[in-house]
C-alpha cells in the first residue's frame, strides 16, 4: 500500500464500507477528487502564513553571462585584454577548457549599460523589456555556487545537491503543500531550446529523488501530446473514454466489495482525475483562446508553441489555475565562444516574454503572490575564452559569482542585493549560496526550510541539505 | 509532522504498550538515535560535545559534578530525563534549533526504560544471527514450513491467525507472478486447478523455479541494486555496452549459482586464481556507476565520484549500512568513522580508471566478452587454423624442396619484395605544389619540399575505433614534418597523424585539443638523410597502449605524452571529412621535407613478424641468393610466404589461402565482440587518503584498507585485497549479509522487507517486524550453501505466503500495511511485469535470451527535447519490440517514461527499496500508450480467435487470460454492456480502422473489423483493471 494511503486511513477512517460502497461511482470519484484535494501536503504545513501560493523558476540553462547583462563593471573598460591579476582570481580552479589556456585576457562587455526604474537598476542594452520592469525585480547579484560544470551545476540547483538521487525543489514543494488543483499537477516543466548548441537536460531535474514519485515534475510538451500519453487514441471519442471510464470503475469497484483493498478505491479516483487532465490540460495548453493583446505583450515567438515565449503564457496560465510550481527551462546559454552574437539571440527568445509575464501576474494581481525566480546554474568568467577581438569573445563557467533575480512573492522590487569586485570574480557583499535561495523560496511558501524533512537511509534529508538561510534583507 | 518514523506505528501495532518491559533495541534505541545522536553520536568527539549516548559505557559516566545522563531505576536523577521534560528552553533537549522533538509517548518509553533499570543492548544488526527454534503454535496445523511457526506465534499472541489459503487461480497467478514475472499461460492454469494432488503446489513452483523466465525476474530487482544501465549518465550520457555482465547476472540466477559466489565473482572475480571470462565480466557489477564524459569537468574530483558510489552501493546491497553518510563526517549514527569509510574506499580504488570517460562507447578497463557463440566460433576458427598449419608442417620437406626450386627461378627476375595483402589501395593528387617521382628505397619514392603535398581522397577510415596498420620508407631532410595524416591540415586539429617532431616519430590522435587525445612520441631520434622504415599500429581501443611505432621492424620504446582520447572524430553525427594526406597534416608549419616510399596502410595491426619482414630492405631475389643459413628469421619468412603465396602447388596452396582467410576471419570475429567494463587492479596500489569533508581535492591522512572496528576482522588466509574483502562479506561470521539479502527477498514477495527499511540496517532501520524469523531464514540461507532457489521455494510454500490477500475492515483497520501477515501479499505489479504481463496475455512476447539492449515503442522526440546532438531514439523493429522489459535500453538521463511512470528504480544511484505509487500518469500510460492499446487489440483478437462462438466465453476467455480467475456474472455483465457499446460506437468503419491502426502488427484480416475493435477495446478494458495490474 502506498504510504499517502495508508495515511488517509488512519487519519479519517475514509475508507469504511459505507464511505467506500454506498454510493455510485460519480459520487465516489468527486468524493475521492475533493479528498485528493484535501489530502495534498503534509499536516502542519505551511509552517506559517506564506507570501506566495506558487513560484515560477525561469531556469535560463547554461549559465548567462552576468557581465554582459547585469554586473556593470566600468573599470573593466581600461583592463581590456589585460591577464587577470592573480590576486583575482586566487587559484580558483578552472575547468578543463581553459585550464590549458596560456593567458587570462580581461574581457569588457562590449553592451551598453544604463540604470533603469526609480531604484537606477543597471542592466545592460540585451534587455531592452526587463529593464522597463526593473522596479519589480530583486537583483541578487551576489550568488556563488559549488560546481563548474553543467550537470552537477544544474543539478545542485534543482536538489540543493551536486549528485543524482535527492529530490528537486518543486517535488518538495508537492510533498510539502500539496496541489491547489484537483485537475492538474501540482509541479510542471516547460522546455525551450535556445540558439545554438544546447547542453543536456536530464529528468532528475524534477525527479522526486526519494520522496514517492507522484511528487516529480510532469513534463508539459509542445506538441499535440502536451502529457505523454494524454490524448485517447486515433478513432476513440472523449465520450467512448467516459464509458470505458465508467465501465472500469464498475468493475473495480466490484473487486474493492470483494477484497476491500484502498488502494483499488485510490485508482479509481487516479482514472478520474486522468480523465479530467484529458481536457483540463488541452484548455490550459490551447491558447488560442488568448486575446491578441496577450501575444503583443509577450512578443511574436509566443505565437509559436514550444518557445520560451509560448512557455511563460503556459506559465501565467498555470499560475492562474493554481499549480503549486512552475518550472521552465530555457536551453541554450553555454556560451564559451560567440559570446556577442549568441547572447544577443538568448536575449531576444527570452526578454520580452519574461518581463511580459512580469507584467501579466501584475495586471492580473498574480504578481503579489508568486515569487518569480530568474537564474542560471553559475556565472561566466570575466578573461575570454579563446581569442580575445575588438567584437568577439567567449566566457568559461565561474562558480564565484553571478546574477540571479526575484520578483512578486513577497521580495521587495527595485533593490539590487550584494556585490562584486571590479572583475565580477569575487563577492565582496552580501554572498548568497544555493541553499539561501532555497531557503528563502521555501519561506516565502510559508515553510521553514530546516523543518520540511524526509527521512530516507536513516537520515532527515532537508532540500537545504545541512546549510541554508533566509535571505531576510531582501523581504518586502 | 505527521509522517512520524514508521517504527511507532508498528510498535503501537505489536505492542499494545502494556507495562511490558521495555526493550533497548526495539524501544529505545530508534528514539536515542533519531532524535539525539545527530550530535550525541559516533561524531560526538568531532564536535567536541562531551555526552555520547551511542555507547553505555558513555551514557551513563559520571558527566562531572556527580551528573549522569542516565541513573538505571532513577529516571528524576538522570539527566537525560531531567532535560527532555526541561521547560526551560535553554535546556531543552533537543533543542529547539534542532527541529526534532519528542512525541509525550518516547518520553513516556524513556522514562520507563530509566525506571526498569535502563538495560543496553548492542544493536541487534552487528550481532551475528543466532538460529533460532521455531516456536510452538497452537494451531500447528496450519503450519507448513518453519517460515510459518514464527509468523503465526506472532498472529496468536495478538489474537489473530492466518486468512485462508488463496483460491487456486489466485495462489497460481501470484506465485507465476512472484516467480517469473508473468502472469501463467491458460494450459498452466487448467493443469494446476485439475491436479488435486497434494503436491501439486510444489511442482508448479520447482517448474517455475527452473524456467529461464525466473532467471530474468530475479535478474531485474538485481539490475535496480546495481543501478545498470544502457547509458554513462550525466550531462552527455552517451551509450556504453555494460549488458555482457547484465546476461551474466541471469545466466547465474538460472544455474542456481550459490550467493557467496555470486557475491565474491561480481566483488573480485577479475583477482580469482586463473579467472574465467565470465568471472572477469561479474566485476562488471563495480562498473556500472555513472561515468562523466563532460568537456570540461576536473577528472580527479569525478575519480573520487566513482569510487564512493562503489562504497555505498556495495554498503546499500551487501550490508544494507548507509556508509555513505561517513564521506565527509563521522556517520552520525552508526559507528562508522570517516577514516574507516576511507578504509573501505581503499578497497575500491585501485583500478586503472580515468574520472573522465569516453564519450561513447565503454571507459578502461574494459575487456572484450565474447558471447557464448562467439566463443564457440572463435574455437572452431582457432581448430581449423591448426588443422590447416598441421598440414602443411607435415608436407614442410616437400614445400622446402619446392621452394629451393622456385628461388633458382628468382635470379632472373624482377625484384619483388614480400607485403601482407589487402593493404589499401590509394591514389593521390599533389596538392600545393608538386610531388615529384624519385629513386626510392624499395621502388619509387615520393620527394617533398616542405609544402607540396599528396592527397588520397577519405576513403579510408581511421578513427579512433579503427585498427590500422601505417607502414613507409621514410628519409627525412628535416626534423619536424607530417608523414602522414587524417587529420585537419592546421595547428592543433583533429584527426589521426604520424609527424616527426624535433627528429622523433610523434603519433597523435586529437579529438579536441588539448587533451582530448593520445600522443605517444619515440625515444629515439631519427638521423636526417638517412633511410628508415616505419610502422605504426592502432588496435582501435583508445588508449595509448594501443599504439606501437617500429623503427627498421623492431619495435620502439615510446614515451606516453597524453592518454585521455574519449571522442571519436566524426563527432556529433558528422562525418569526418578530412582526407588522408601524405607529407601534410597539421598546418604549413609540419610539411614534411624529404622522401617517402612504399607507403601502405592496413585495416588490421600487423603482427610483430609481419612488421618486420615489410621492413626488410632486401628483396626477395637477394634473400634467395643468400645460403639458408645465412638467412634473418625475417628474411626467412619473408620468402617462404611470398612462395606460399604466389607458387606452390593447389593443395598446398590451398591450405595456405585457408590460413589466410582463418586469420582475417579471426579478426573480423574479434572486432564484433562486445566488450564490458570491468574491474581490475593496479600493479602498484594507488595510495589512499581521507578525503577532508570528503572533497576531492582536500586529502588528509593516509589510509590502509581495512573493515569498520565493529564489525568482525578480515577471515584468516584472507588477503587484505579487494578479494579478501569479498571473502569478508560472505564469510558466515558476517552479520549482515545473509540477514539483508533475505529480507530483499522477502521484499520482493511481500511488498515490505521484514526489516522494512531494506537499504538501512543501522541504528536508524526499523527494528525488525519479525526478528526471530529473520535471524532464522539468515540462517537457514547459510546452511543451504547459500541456495537462492531453495531460499525462494520456501518462502513461496509457506502457509504465510499462501494466504488470501482479502482483508477484513477490522485487519485493515489494525494492519494497514499487512506487518503482521495475517494475510496474503496484495500490491501493484513493479513496472516491468506492468509491460511484461500485458505482452504475455496478449500473445505478443517474444522471449529471447540477452544480447544488446532494445527500444521498444516510445513517444516520439523524448530524446531529442533534453539531450544534446546526435541521441536519436530508433525505435526498434520486429521481435525486439516484444521483448521483456528487463532487455528495454535505459538511457540514465531519460529513462523509458512507462517505467518512470510505474515507479522503477531510477537507474542514477543504488536502489534497494521498492516504491509504489498510485498516480494519473499511470492510468494514462495504460489507457493511451501503444505498447498497451496494441496489446489490448491483440488480447481482443485472441478473445475472437481462442473464446468461442458466443460473447460470453469470448469475454470469459480474455478475462481469465488478464487475471487467472472466471468472472462473475456481474462482471461479465458489465464486460458484455461494454462490448455492445463498443460494437456501436465501431459502427463507424473508419473509426474502427483508425483504432485498429495502432502497433506494428497487423490484424487478422479474417476478423470483422467492427467486432475486432469492439473486442480490442474491451481488452484495453482488461489490461486497466485494477486487478491486472496487481498481485493478488
Amino acid at each position: 500500500m502506498t504510504d499517502d494511503l495508508r495515511l488517509a486511513m488512519t487519519r479519517r477512517h475514509f475508507f469504511s464500507r459505507t464511505a467506500a460502497l454506498g454510493v455510485g461511482t460519480a459520487a465516489l470519484a468527486s468524493l475521492l477528487a475533493e479528498e485528493g484535494r484535501a489530502e495534498g501536503g503534509l499536516e502542519g504545513l505551511p509552517h506559517f502564513k506564506p507570501k506566495a501560493k506558487r513560484v515560477i523558476y525561469l531556469f535560463q540553462h547554461g549559465a548567462p553571462s552576468q557581465l554582459d547583462l547585469f554586473d556593470y563593471k566600468p573599470e573593466l573598460a581600461k583592463r581590456r585584454g589585460e591577464n587577470l591579476p592573480d590576486s583575482v582570481r586566487r587559484g580558483q580552479r578552472l575547468t578543463g577548457m581553459t585550464a590549458y589556456q596560456a593567458s587570462f585576457p580581461t574581457a569588457p562587455s562590449i553592451f551598453k549599460f544604463v540604470q533603469h526604474g526609480n531604484s537606477g537598476m543597471w542592466m545592460s542594452e540585451l534587455l531592452p523589456y526587463t529593464s522597463k520592469v526593473a522596479d519589480e525585480l530583486c537583483l541578487i547579484r551576489s550568488m556563488h555556487t559549488e560546481a563548474i560544470n553543467h550537470d552537477p551545476a544544474v543539478t545542485f540547483f534543482q536538489t540543493g545537491f551536486q549528485l543524482a538521487g535527492r529530490p528537486s525543489i518543486g517535488a518538495w514543494i508537492s510533498y510539502g503543500l500539496g496541489s491547489e488543483n484537483k485537475d492538474l499537477p501540482a509541479f510542471v516543466v516547460l522546455v525551450s531550446q535556445g540558439v545554438g548548441g544546447s547542453q543536456a537536460l536530464a529528468d532528475r531535474c524534477w525527479g522526486s529523488g526519494f520522496l514517492p514519485t507522484k511528487h516529480q515534475g510532469v513534463k508539459f510538451r509542445s506538441g499535440a501530446d502536451p502529457v505523454l500519453y494524454l490524448n485517447d487514441p486515433p478513432g476513440y471519442s472523449s465520450e467512448a473514454r467516459r464509458r470505458f471510464l465508467s465501465d472500469l470503475a464498475k468493475l473495480n469497484e466490484q473487486r474493492l466489495e470483494e477484497v476491500q483493498d484502498p488502494e483499488i478505491a485510490t485508482r479509481i479516483a487516479q482514472y478520474e482525475m486522468a480523465f479530467r487532465m484529458q481536457s483540463s490540460v488541452p484548455e490550459l495548453t490551447d491558447l488560442s483562446t488568448e486575446p491578441e493583446s496577450t501575444f503583443e505583450l509577450y512578443g511574436p515567438d509566443s505565437r509559436k508553441p514550444g518557445t520560451y515565449a509560448a512557455n511563460c503564457i503556459l506559465a501565467r496560465r498555470l499560475a492562474e489555475r493554481g499549480v503549486r510550481f512552475i518550472q521552465l527551462f530555457h536551453r541554450g546559454w553555454d556560451q564559451h565562444g560567440n559570446l556577442p552574437k549568441e547572447i544577443r539571440g538568448q536575449c531576444q527568445q527570452t526578454d520580452q516574454a519574461t518581463a511580459a509575464l512580469i507584467l501579466d501576474l501584475k495586471q492580473r494581481g498574480l504578481l503579489e503572490d508568486t515569487l518569480v525566480v530568474w537564474g542560471g546554474e553559475f556565472g561566466r568568467t570575466v578573461y575570454s575564452q579563446g581569442t580575445l577581438t575588438e567584437t568577439n569573445y567567449g566566457r568559461d563557467h565561474h562558480p564565484r559569482c553571478f546574477c540571479l533575480w526575484l520578483a512578486g512573492g513577497g521580495v521587495k522590487g527595485g533593490l539590487t542585493y550584494g556585490a562584486t569586485d571590479d572583475f565580477s570574480y569575487n563577492i565582496v557583499e552580501n554572498p548568497v549560496d544555493v541553499h539561501d535561495l532555497h531557503a528563502t523560496i521555501l519561506h516565502q511558501l510559508g515553510i521553514d526550510h530546516t523543518k520540511l524533512t524526509y527521512k530516507f537511509q536513516g537520515r532527515h534529508f532537508r532540500l537545504t541539505d545541512v546549510g541554508g538561510k533566509v535571505i531576510r534583507p531582501i523581504l518586502a | 509532522m505527521y509522517r512520524r518514523p514508521a517504527l511507532f506505528l508498528l510498535t503501537a501495532l505489536l505492542s499494545p504498550l502494556a507495562a511490558a518491559e521495555l526493550q533497548f533495541n526495539r524501544d529505545i534505541r530508534p528514539i536515542l538515535s533519531d532524535k539525539c545522536y545527530h550530535c550525541h553520536g559516533t561524531d560526538a568527539a568531532a564536535k567536541k560535545i562531551p555526552l555520547r549516548l551511542d555507547s553505555e559505557e558513555a551514557a551513563k559516566a559520571n558527566l562531572g559534578g556527580g551528573r549522569r545522563a542516565l541513573v538505571p531505576g532513577d529516571p528524576e536523577a538522570s539527566e537525560l530525563i531531567r532535560r527532555i521534560t526541561s521547560t526551560n528552553k535553554a535546556r531543552k533537549m533537543p533543542p529547539a534549533w534542532s527541529g526534532l522533538s519528542l512525541t509525550e509517548k518516547e518520553i513516556a518509553a524513556l522514562r520507563d526504560w530509566v525506571a526498569q533499570g535502563a538495560k543496553w543492548q548492542k544493536h541487534w544488526a552487528f550481532l551475528p544471527p543466532v538460529r533460532p527454534d521455531p516456536p510452538s503454535v497452537k494451531s500447528s496445523n496450519l503450519v507448513r514450513n518453519p517460515i510459518d511457526n514464527f509468523v503465526l506465534a506472532r498472529l496468536e499472541r495478538e489474537g489473530l491467525s492466518f486468512s485462508p489459503e488463496a483460491p487456486k487461480e489466485t495462489l497460481l497467478r501470484r506465485v507465476t507472478l512472484d516467480l517469473t514475472g508473468l502472469p501463467p499461460t491458460l494450459a498452466e492454469l487448467d493443469a494446476f486447478l485439475k491436479d488435486s494432488s497434494p503436491d501439486a503446489y510444489e511442482k508448479v513452483v520447482d517448474r517455475l523455479l527452473a524456467s529461464p523466465r525466473y532467471a530474468e525476474r530475479m535478474a531485474a530487482r538485481w539490475l535496480d541494486a546495481a543501478r545498470y544501465a544502457d547509458t554513462n549518465g550525466y550531462q552527455f550520457d552517451g551509450e556504453r555496452q555494460m549488458w555482457r555482465w547484465r546476461d551474466w547476472v541471469i545466466e547465474s540466477f538460472h544455474r542456481n549459482q550459490p550467493f557467496n559466489e555470486f557475491v565474491i565473482e561480481q566483488i573480485a572475480g577479475d583477482l580469482l586464481p586463473n579467472a574465467t571470462l565470465d568471472q572477469k565480466i561479474a566485476t562488471g557489477f563495480n562498473r556500472n556507476h555513472r561515468i562523466n564524459t563532460e568537456d570540461g569537468i576536473v577528472p580527479e574530483e569525478y575519480a573520487v565520484e566513482y569510487v564512493v558510489d562503489r562504497v555505498e552501493t556495495m554498503g546499500s546491497v551487501f550490508l544494507g549500512l548507509t556508509i555513505g553518510c561517513a564521506r565527509c563526517h563521522n556517520h552520525k549514527y552508526d559507528p562508522i568513522t570517516q577514516k574507516e569509510f576511507y578504509q573501505l574506499y581503499a578497497y575500491f580504488n585501485n583500478i586503472p580508471e580515468f574520472g573522465r570517460g569516453m564519450k561513447y562507447g565503454n571507459s578502461p578497463p574494459v575487456i572484450p566478452a565474447p558471447m557464448r557463440e562467439q566463443q564457440m566460433e572463435m574455437v572452431r576458427i582457432e581448430a581449423e587454423m591448426r588443422k590447416a598449419e598441421g598440414f602443411l608442417k607435415e608436407r614442410e620437406a616437400a614445400i622446402a624442396r619446392g621452394q629451393r626450386k622456385w628461388e633458382r627461378t628468382l635470379a632472373s627476375a624482377d625484384p619483388r619484395y614480400w607485403r601482407p595483402r589487402d593493404s589499401f589501395a590509394w591514389t593521390a593528387k599533389a596538392a600545393d605544389g608538386v610531388v615529384p617521382d624519385v629513386a626510392g628505397r624499395v621502388g619509387q619514392a615520393k620527394e617533398f619540399d616542405g609544402k607540396a603535398y599528396l592527397d588520397a581522397g577519405r576513403d579510408l577510415s581511421l578513427d579512433i575505433d579503427d585498427r590500422f596498420t601505417v607502414s613507409l620508407w621514410v628519409k627525412p631532410r628535416a626534423g619536424d614534418g607530417s608523414l602522414v595524416s587524417r587529420m585537419q591540415d592546421r595547428d592543433k586539429g583533429k584527426g589521426f597523424g604520424v609527424h616527426l617532431r624535433d627528429s622523433r616519430v610523434h603519433v597523435n590522435l586529437t579529438s579536441n585539443w588539448n587533451d582530448d587525445a593520445i600522443r605517444i612520441e619515440t625515444e629515439q631520434k631519427l638521423e636526417l638523410d638517412r633511410w628508415y622504415h616505419l610502422t605504426v599500429t592502432y588496435d582501435g581501443s583508445v588508449a595509448a597502449r594501443g599504439v606501437q611505432v617500429y623503427i627498421d621492424g623492431k619495435q620502439a620504446p615510446v614515451k606516453v605524452l597524453l592518454d585521455s582520447l574519449y571522442r571519436p572524430f566524426r563527432n556529433a553525427g558528422r562525418a569526418f571529412t578530412e582526407p588522408l594526406r601524405i607529407g601534410a597534416g597539421w598546418g604549413p608549419q609540419l610539411r614534411f621535407r624529404g622522401l617517402i616510399d612504399d607507403l601502405r596502410l592496413w585495416h588490421r595491426v600487423l603482427k610483430a613478424d609481419e612488421i618486420e619482414a615489410v621492413a626488410l630492405g632486401v628483396s626477395i631475389n637477394e634473400i634467395a641468393r643468400k645460403p639458408l643459413a645465412a638467412r634473418t628469421a625475417a628474411e626467412s619468412n619473408a620468402i617462404r610466404w611470398h612462395y606460399l603465396d604466389t607458387v606452390s602447388g593447389p593443395q598446398l596452396r590451398g591450405a595456405w589461402e585457408r590460413i589466410l582467410a582463418l586469420a582475417d576471419e579471426k579478426d573480423q570475429l574479434e572486432r564484433k565482440f562486445p566488450t564490458v567494463m570491468v574491474m581490475e587492479e593496479n600493479a602498484t596500489p594507488r595510495r589512499t587518503f581521507l578525503l577532508k569533508r570528503g572533497v576531492y581535492d582536500q586529502p588528509g591522512e593516509e589510509v590502509q584498507r581495512s573493515v569498520p572496528a565493529f564489525l568482525p576482522p578480515l577471515p584468516p588466509g584472507a588477503e587484505n585485497n579487494r578479494l579478501g574483502f569479498a571473502k569478508w562479506l560472505v564469510d558466515p561470521g558476517n552479520p549482515l549479509l545473509a540477514r539483508v539479502t533475505v529480507n530483499r527477498f522477502w521484499q520482493m514477495y511481500f511488498g515490505t522487507g521484514l526489516v522494512k527499511t531494506v537499504e538501512d540496517f543501522g541504528l536508524q532501520g526499523e527494528w525488525p517486524s519479525h526478528p526471530e524469523l529473520l535471524d532464522w531464514l539468515a540462517t537457514e540461507f547459510i546452511r543451504s550453501g547459500w541456495n537462492v532457489k531453495a531460499m525462494q521455494k520456501l518462502i513461496v510454500t509457506s502457509a504465510t505466503y499462501r494466504q488470501s490477500s482479502k482483508a477484513s475492515q477490522e485487519l485493515l483497520q489494525r494492519d494497514p500495511e499487512n506487518r503482521l501477515l495475517a494475510r496474503g501479499p496484495r500490491f501493484r505489479l513493479p513496472a516491468e511485469m506492468v509491460r511484461d504481463q500485458a505482452l504475455a496475455v496478449a500473445g505478443l512476447l517474444k522471449h529471447r535470451f540477452g544480447g544488446p539492449s532494445v527500444k521498444p515503442y516510445q513517444p516520439e522526440g523524448l530524446w531529442n527535447e533534453l539531450s544534446m546532438q546526435d541521441m536519436e531514439y530508433v525505435q526498434s523493429r520486429g521481435d525486439d519490440l516484444y521483448r521483456r522489459s528487463l532487455y528495454t535500453f535505459w538511457k540514465r538521463t531519460i529513462a523509458p517514461p512507462l517505467m518512470v511512470n510505474f515507479d522503477a528504480a531510477n537507474r542514477e544511484t543504488c536502489v534497494v527499496r521498492e516504491s509504489r505509487t498510485n498516480t494519473p500518469l499511470q492510468a494514462l500510460n495504460l489507457m493511451n500508450d501503444v505498447t498497451f492499446l496494441e496489446a489490448g487489440r491483440m488480447l481482443g483478437q485472441r478473445m475472437m480467435q481462442e473464446g468461442g462462438q458466443t460473447p460470453e466465453s469470448r469475454l470469459r476467455h480474455g478475462f481469465r487470460l488478464v487475471t487467472s480467475r472466471v468472472p462473475s456474472s456481474s462482471e461479465l455483465q458489465v464486460l458484455r454492456d461494454s462490448l455492445n457499446y463498443h460494437r456501436d460506437y465501431f459502427a463507424d468503419e473508419a473509426k474502427a480502422a483508425e483504432y485498429l491502426s495502432l502497433g506494428e502488427t497487423k490484424p487478422d484480416p479474417a476478423l470483422n473489423k467492427r467486432e475486432l475493435a469492439a473486442y480490442a477495446a474491451v481488452g484495453s478494458l482488461l489490461l486497466n483493471l485494477d486487478e491486472a495490474v496487481t498481485k493478488e
